[in-house]
């Protein structure tokens, strides 16, 4: 099991609910490879620097999981098959810098969903941590 | 050859603010190592040290092909408001 950060560009002309069903379609995709979603960000929709197929604006979304190594090739197949994700990008997280940064991310979002105490977040993160380690 | 140095020594920004990893989803980190032409600045006008340079590199590409920031700058086709970018 590594560590991963994807982040998916999603069409800006979907609904709330079609967003939200791609968003569970990619998530299915995930677990069923195997992976373990630690936390999902959505960044809203915003300016791209530049056209892609003609859309001025994006939807960004990123995923913090952690999969074998074996699960991400199949999952950027079938994101490329799928149509409403118009850009894509896997990131590797190693080393113990980067690893760092992984976990102060997935730190950081479960903190800002969750209404739960900050003392409680940050055992779910060591937990994750430990058991990937392991 | 005893002059005093003219200028403030260049130092690495990124090692100043003790940066471990960047963020290619940042913008606004990336910034500093870019032209006004979003082109790479070498580090010997930057100052970056080599290990900082070569995460900047990295994640400018990453941020360049998921359309956080522009790979250049058209100049033909002018753009409304060019700075907008800058302010998020
Ligand atoms: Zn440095």
């Amino acid at each position: 099991m590594r560590h991963y950060e994807l982040l998916v560009v999603v069409k800006p002309t979907l609904t709330v609910e079609e967003l939200q069903a791609k968003l569970s379609f990619l998530k299915e995709i995930l677990e069923k490879n195997g992976a373990v979603i630690a936390a999902t960000l959505e960044m809203g929709t915003r300016k791209l620097a530049y056209q892609i197929d003609k859309f001025e604006r994006g939807t960004y979304v990123v995923f913090y999981f952690t999969a074998p190594t074996a699960a991400i090739a199949e999952v950027e197949r079938l994101i490329r098959i799928t149509e409403e994700f118009i850009r894509f990008m896997t990131v590797k997280f190693e080393n113990q810098k980067e690893l760092r940064f992984w976990n102060k991310q997935v730190e950081k979002i479960t903190k800002k969903s969750d209404v739960a105490p900050v003392v409680e977040s940050k055992e779910i993160v060591e937990e994750q941590q430990a058991t990937t380690e392991a | 050859m005893a002059e005093k140095r003219k200028f403030a020594r260049k130092y690495c920004k990124y090692c100043e603010a003790k940066v471990e990893y960047i963020d290619y989803k940042d913008a606004k980190i990336l910034r500093h190592s870019l032209s006004e032409r979003y082109k790479i600045m070498p580090r010997r006008l930057t100052g970056n040290c080599k290990r900082h340079q070569e995460m900047v590199e990295l994640a400018i590409k990453r941020a360049r092909a998921t359309a956080v920031i522009p790979y250049i700058i058209d100049t033909q086709k002018v753009v409304a408001v060019p700075f907008e970018q800058l302010q998020q």
